[in-house]
């Protein structure tokens, strides 16, 4: 196995939730210096590790914790405590064309949103060809995104994160993109990026496929974390509990 | 520290987040990038009409320059506050307006005011020249005095983006402070020597000495004055505004720094 370049140690992830909405100055004026609130916390000490290399996946039911502890892996949100702790680029993906301008063209569209992903400009120029390729909009790149139909938006969105190539990927529920073709060709393209020694993190609800590809899972159950091992081992447990209720 | 670094990083990213405003705010319309000339053209017709024609504001003649148009005058002082007020409500909605982008990817949060000013200082630009070519052409000379201008230029923007960011923060958690910004920016206005000379001031504050001190606690009146000083009469500006030009933005640019950093981290739970 190889040394783990994503260490989550103890982790926990905490919100407030308020008895009213406080986003006004009224409200905070009002109830002065104290505030009424309750703490949830939607992960609660989490701890794993994702050797160099592997596709781990997170499985669990809505509101369990999962798109919670992925955003805060990707920086979005800051652990209330524990550390994590990863080595090399980092990419998150968790919204398709997040950052896309809908009057810029696609081409506009492809350097902001690699820029917004980190790529450089100069890494953006040399994949260009292959991201338009990959997507399949070769003849609609100089058109306005909102021109777009949602199927290409979608593969565009899809091209430029699948080739930022980061050390460390960390995906949401997007494998289900796009028609059966494109499916399988990104598909293909996650299998490329397993084989260049890069991990990635996935939450996915699809069973059948975090089975087919992922290599180690979490099962998060209320911000816990249930169980972790084998992917199938885990999956299988994972589909006795809903059986059971 | 580390965060300056981070924002050195994603430099790229800034650049792609400016071009977007720049080529974003006036796609798709007939007059385009022109658009941001007609802006500041129109208020300035609007001003003269009230102001000079019907108040019958007279600032003196420009000192050397000789200039003596009020719609150009009024427009050496106009420059620098639509600069001012673009940025600080630009900055100041930043995060709220690109929520779906802050919760979805991490990056420095501070690219998008930074943005904003990068993107606002474009158009600021052109402006800029149009002014210049007009105040050459009606008999001043401010050519030489743009080196330092663009000192200034450079003084407001980090006054203005300190600010800005300041507000950014305060806007995230209490949705009201947009709305109360734009009450006040229109208030401070009118408290600035934008419209109306700085001699109207001092005449009327004659019995209450501690009237126009208080008046001039204003960092934007002092950069109101630069920018006239250079522009309109082509001169050296005082030391005193000087100073107070490079103090207040030191002083806010920090300050607006300090509480972004601290309270980055918080923002996207907050959207």
């Amino acid at each position: 196995m190889n040394a783990p370049v994503v260490v989550v140690d103890n982790v926990s992830k905490k919100f407030r939730l308020y008895q009213e909405r406080n986003q006004s100055l009224k409200a905070a004026l009002l109830r002065r210096r104290k505030t009424i609130h309750e703490d949830f916390w939607a992960v609660r000490d989490v701890s794993f590790e994702v050797p160099q290399g592997e596709i781990f996946g997170l499985i669990g039911r809505n509101g369990s914790g999962k798109s919670t502890l992925l955003k805060t892996l990707a920086r979005i949100y800051t652990p209330d405590e524990g550390r994590i702790r990863m080595e090399g680029r980092v990419a998150s993906l968790l919204e398709i064309g997040a950052g896309f301008h809908p009057e810029l063209s696609g081409r506009e569209n492809v350097f902001l949103n690699a820029a917004i992903l980190g790529l450089s400009r100069k890494e953006v120029l040399a994949r260009f060809d292959e991201i338009v390729d990959f997507s399949g909009v070769e003849h609609f790149i100089d058109q306005p995104v909102k021109n777009y139909s949602s199927g290409m938006y979608v593969r565009l969105g899809f091209a430029v994160a699948i080739n930022v190539r980061p050390d460390i990927l960390i995906v949401d529920e997007i494998l289900s993109v796009g028609d059966g073709a494109f499916k399988r060709k990104s598909r293909d393209k996650f299998r490329e990026l397993m084989s260049d020694g890069r991990t990635v993190i996935l939450v996915s609800h699809s069973l059948g496929q975090v089975r087919e590809l992922c290599h180690s899972v979490a099962w998060l159950e209320g911000g816990h974390l249930r169980e972790i091992g084998d992917a199938a081992t885990v999956t299988r447990a994972y589909e006795a509990s809903l059986v059971g209720g | 520290m580390s965060y300056f670094r981070e924002l050195i990083r994603t430099r790229e990213l800034l650049a792609n987040l400016v071009a977007r405003e720049v080529k974003g705010q006036y796609r798709r319309t007939f007059f385009g990038q022109l658009w941001s000339l007609i802006n500041p053209i129109a208020t300035m017709v609007v001003y003269s009409i009230v102001f000079g024609l019907i108040f019958r504001a007279r600032p003196a003649a420009g000192d050397p320059s000789g200039l003596n148009i009020y719609p150009l005058w009024l427009l050496s002082g106009l420059l620098a506050w639509s600069f001012f007020t673009r940025v600080v409500n630009g900055s100041l909605s930043s995060i709220v307006s690109n929520a779906s982008l802050v919760k979805k990817v991490y990056f420095p949060r501070m690219q998008l005011p930074l943005a904003v000013t990068f993107s606002t200082g474009f158009t600021w630009c052109i402006e800029l020249c149009v002014l210049i070519v007009a105040l050459q052409l009606f008999g001043g000379f401010p050519l030489p005095w743009v080196p330092l201008l663009a000192v200034f230029m450079v003084l407001l923007a980090f006054f203005a983006t300190g600010l800005g960011m300041l507000l950014a923060v305060l806007n995230v958690h209490f949705r009201d402070t947009k709305h109360f910004v734009s009450i006040l920016l229109h208030m401070w206005m009118y408290l600035t020597p934008i419209i109306y000379p700085i001699r109207l001031v001092e005449a009327a504050a004659v019995d209450h000495p501690w009237a126009l001190v208080i008046y001039r606690l204003n960092p934007m009146e002092h950069f109101v004055l630069v920018f006239r000083d250079l522009l309109y009469d082509n001169r050296l500006p005082l030391v005193s505004d000087f100073a107070w030009c490079v103090a207040a933005p030191a002083a806010v640019f920090a300050v607006g720094y300090a509480v972004f950093v601290r309270f980055e981290r918080k923002l996207a739970e907050l959207l």
